[in-house]
């Protein structure tokens, strides 16, 4: 799976994507919800993803993976970026020809959630292990692009899901998940 | 989206039946679950995820208090997890110590 480690930079401003790095523009098939930043407001972030996906006919275990690495990055804005504190978050999304991608917004203080990941310490007792850090290790694993901006002062983290495999016919399986390169 | 956790302790099994979704949201639920189950007393934790159709960090962070609250001694079995489940799991590093069975 091709993962973005080079520096933040996702073109989230409108027009050319910079060189190499992965464009979104909101256009014609972008759409967006504010949720107040609270873990039961979550659920709707969830289901924005899970339409978009499904429109972008993402194979189910894609879909289910943007959506993971959605409510995670989600959770930590709530916990790591607001810390309680009211606030809200925007999320947008478009579908591409060749990428989903989904885009999140916030006012909490600056504050880079790829910072903050931690790789499971796989030598220790599980009871030793310290989470914190897992949940961003997952989003990062489960998505093609994982980049962060702060522009205008705003935390802008989007996520991007190559769309690699046929549509899904109507009422199909998900048993071709397409090729990974 | 929905989410439903049950307890029963049968001698000193315990068994918890999940079905639907597992994020931060739900997991406190599941954390008091199975602080139950440890004050039960239980020697062994059998945790039914065939209905769970979904697992987020939240719910390996309880997986993790399960391993913590019981002790070492106690072993822990996830049953049918779906396959997008188990995966998480996995990739977490918990099948070392959280047995995967049927999944």
């Amino acid at each position: 799976m091709a993962i973005d480690y080079g520096p933040a930079s996702t073109g989230v401003a409108r027009g050319a994507p910079p060189p190499g790095g992965f464009g979104v523009a909101a256009g014609p098939g972008a759409a967006v919800i504010r949720v107040p930043a609270a873990l039961g407001e979550l659920d709707r972030v969830a289901a924005f993803v899970l339409d978009l996906g499904e429109r972008a006919a993402l194979p189910h275990d894609a879909l289910y993976r943007l959506r993971l690495a959605a409510d995670e990055l989600a959770t930590n804005i709530v916990m790591h970026g607001y810390r309680g504190a009211s606030g809200e978050i925007t999320v947008d999304g478009g579908i591409d020809p060749d990428q989903v991608w989904i885009r999140f917004q916030d006012d909490a203080p600056a504050f880079d959630p790829r910072q903050g990941m931690r790789p499971p310490a796989l030598d220790r007792p599980l009871a030793e292990r310290r989470i914190g850090g897992l949940g961003v290790y997952l989003a990062f694993t489960a998505v093609d692009v994982f980049a962060y901006d702060l522009v205008a002062g705003r935390n802008v983290s989007t996520l991007v899901m190559l769309r690699r495999a046929e549509p899904r016919p109507p009422g199909g399986t998900d048993a071709d998940h397409g090729p990974i390169e | 989206m929905s989410f439903d956790v049950r307890l029963r302790v049968d001698e000193r099994t315990a068994v918890i039946d999940l079905s639907g979704e597992l994020d931060a949201a739900t997991a406190p639920r599941f954390h008091d679950t199975i602080d139950q189950a440890a004050t039960a007393g239980a020697i062994e934790l059998v945790i039914h995820a065939k209905q769970l159709s979904y697992l987020s960090s939240a719910g390996l962070r309880s997986l993790v208090f399960a391993r913590q609250k019981m002790g070492d001694e106690v072993r822990i079995a996830v049953v049918g997890a779906p396959e997008p489940v188990a995966r998480t799991i996995r990739l977490a590093g918990f099948d070392h110590s959280i047995h995967l069975v049927d999944a």
